[in-house]
This record gives structure tokens, sequence and C-alpha cells, in this order.
């Protein structure tokens, strides 16, 4: 399976999905004008990665400074797709933020009540 | 179809049904969610912008200041330097203020000149104190080395891409050109001169005569207001000398305000 990486935009994040090396990374800020166009590839990959390749260990870093509403609901399906495959894949989730920036780990925070049944870490970054 | 076949299709149709509306409850408790939380987040990152912006409008302003500071020192620096002394920078700033005024040049380009004008002699910081400060007449090789000021001034202002002080560079280059060509260093005529410079020029002059020196006593007002009438269109821009008989009394209240302290 091919790894995908979609460059970092002025409103897109850093996007680096490594079938070989089971990570799955997300890095930036995410308010793309169409968010779910945008992502599908992502969401493609990923729902065929867990279906085929995937590592005993997936490691998913999601470092996202900003994002609108739209990618909220994004990231919502982002985690069922996650909470779909948990029981058969083992899963290494981070939400990495930067100290100063409240808005990010405040929305880590409530990824995390929402997803009870979902390992997602909080990160606070290094400088 | 039997009784049976119905019903097990009923019950899966309930079950469907029910996975369908739980799904629908989910998605719409979620998307209640997301906008309550994206409003929140939203109004944060909003009054961070805020904050920011109004940081960076502060910065401006600093900036501003500063380099009206700089601009102001650097004409005193000349000023202390020469034997022109007291408010002279200050009241042709304010005079130069006027004629750009009420010549018509936009508020904002008036309020420059007004800063940029006291640096118009500059260039005399790179002239010998020997001859800078020599008392009485200069000979004819002290004047051109006198002269030379003009030039000095707008060398050393040129470089620069600020506004500010590409006015300065104007105004330092042409404040001794005369309407009539025979003034220095490039003997430019009528409208060649910048606007700028032919403001400065008569602004400055007005200030030199109604002020003792060290070699000359102050004019009265009425050897002034002759020789002005004299030098209209000759010295001085015409347009420039009607504007300042129209409204003397605001040149003559600056100059009472910032009058030199006798010490």
């Amino acid at each position: 399976m091919e790894n995908l990486t979609l460059d970092e935009t002025k409103y897109t994040p850093l996007i680096e999905l490594d079938a070989a090396k089971g990570v799955i990374a997300l890095t930036g800020k995410s308010y793309p004008e169409n968010t779910f166009e945008f992502y599908k590839p992502m969401m493609e990959w990923m729902a065929e990665y867990f279906r085929t390749v995937a590592k005993d260990v997936t490691v998913i870093n999601l470092e996202i400074i900003y994002f609108n509403s739209s990618s909220s609901k994004l990231f919502f399906d982002f985690f069922d797709l996650l909470d779909e495959v948990k029981d058969d894949h083992k899963l290494d989730i981070n939400w990495i933020y930067d100290e100063e920036n409240e808005n990010a780990e405040e929305a880590g925070e409530d990824f995390i009540e929402d997803f009870e049944d979902l390992p997602i870490k909080l990160i606070v970054k290094e400088e | 179809m039997s009784d049976d076949g119905m019903l097990a299709e009923v019950d899966s149709l309930r079950e469907h049904t029910i996975v369908t509306l739980n799904k629908l409850t989910k998605d719409i408790k979620r998307q209640h969610k997301i906008m309550e939380r994206s409003d929140k987040r939203q109004q944060r990152e909003y009054d961070e912008l805020q904050k920011k912006l109004q940081e960076v409008e502060e910065l401006g302003k600093e900036i501003a200041q500063t380099q009206r500071e700089v601009v102001f020192t650097m004409g005193a620096i000349a000023e202390s330097r020469s034997k022109e002394t007291g408010n002279h920078v200050k009241r042709v700033a304010e005079y130069t203020y006027l004629f750009a005024k009420y010549y018509g040049l936009p508020e904002a380009e008036c309020t420059l000149l007004k800063q940029a004008s006291p640096m118009h002699d500059i260039g005399k910081v790179a002239i010998p104190d020997a001859v800078l400060n020599k008392p009485g007449r200069f000979d004819e090789a002290e004047r051109k080395i006198m002269d030379t000021h003009a030039q000095l001034g707008y060398d050393m202002l040129q470089g620069s891409k600020r506004t500010l002080l590409k006015m300065a560079a104007t105004v330092a280059y042409e404040h001794h050109e005369k309407w009539n060509g025979k003034g220095y260093p490039r003997q430019l005529k009528g409208e060649e001169i910048h606007i700028y410079g032919r403001i400065t020029a008569l602004a400055d002059v007005f200030d030199a005569l109604g002020s003792t020196r060290v070699y000359k006593p102050a004019w009265d007002d009425e050897r002034i207001f002759k020789m002005f009438r004299e030098e209209r269109g000759e010295h001085f821009d015409p347009a420039l000398i009607d504007i300042f008989f129209e409204h003397l009394d605001e040149f003559l209240a600056f100059r009472d305000t910032l009058k030199d302290v006798v010490s």
C-alpha cells in the first residue's frame, strides 16, 4: 500500500500517512474550503489501511492548531473510524498541542470525553 | 408470505429503524456540540486576533513616533552646530505646515512635511566648524563650502526608502533653490523646484530674517514684508508669497508662541 502525503497549505495541515511505519499524522491548521472533499483521500486511505496492511501498533499524531467547525465534524468521523477498528488494532493516539494554545488543549479534552473507549493521550509539545 | 416471514421482516425493519434513529440522535447531538464548541473557540480566536491587531497598531504608532523624534532630533543637531538657535526648526516646521495646507496639499502630506522640514539643514553637520561658526561674513571659498550643505543633506538622506526621509532629502536638496533659477545647488527654476523645497525655502528665510543672530539683528516686519514683495516671483514662488500675506496672522501667531527666550 502506498503512502500518502499532502503538503501543508495556508488553510490545510500537513498530512502524512505512512503504511510501512504505521503512522498517521496531521500537523497544522484546518480551514479547508470543502472539508469533506479535502479529507476524503485520507479517510479512504485509512479505511483501506486498517482493512489490509495495518501494523501491530498504529501511531496517530494529531497536532491541529486551529480548525473550523466542519473540520471538527470531520474529526468526529475520523475518531468514529478509529473507534470501529480499535478492537482489532492497537492504536496509539496522541493529541499534541502547544502549552499556550488553550483552544487546542480543550479540543483534545473534548475528544477524549467523546470517545472514552479510544486511547487518546494529551501531549504538550516540547519547545 | 407467511406470518412468520412477515414478522421476521418487521423485526428486521424495527431493528434497522432503531439503529438509524440512534445514529440520527447521535448525529443531532453531535452537531449541536460541534457548533457550541466552534462558537466558543472562534470567539476566543477572535479575541486573540483583536489583541494582536491592537499590539500591531500600537507598534506602528511607536515606530512613527520614533521616526518623528529621530528626524526632529537630527534637525536640532544640525541647528545646534550652526548659528541658528532656539526654536528655529520648530517654527519652520509650523510654517511649512501652514504653507502646505493653504497650497492645497492633502492633510497627511502637510503633516509629513511638518516633520521633514526641520531636517533642511542636516547637511551642515558635515561642514567644518571653522566655516560653520565663523563670525561675520563668509569669503568666496567659505561660501562655496557652506553651500555644499544642501547636496550633503540630500546625500545623507536620499538612500532611505521611508517616505518621511525621502521627503526630508528633497527638502534638504532644494531649500536653497530660487524661483528665478538663481539658487543652488542645481539652479532649478519655477515648478522644477519641488513644492516641498519651495515651501521650506520661504519658511526658512521668513524665520531667519525675523530672528536675531550673532551676525545680524532681527529685521522688523515691514522690512521683511517689503523684501517678500520684491522677491515674489524672483526668490520665491509667487503663490506662496500670496498665501503668506493672505494668512499673515496665522504665521505671526506661530512666531509668537514659539518665540526664542532670551537668556
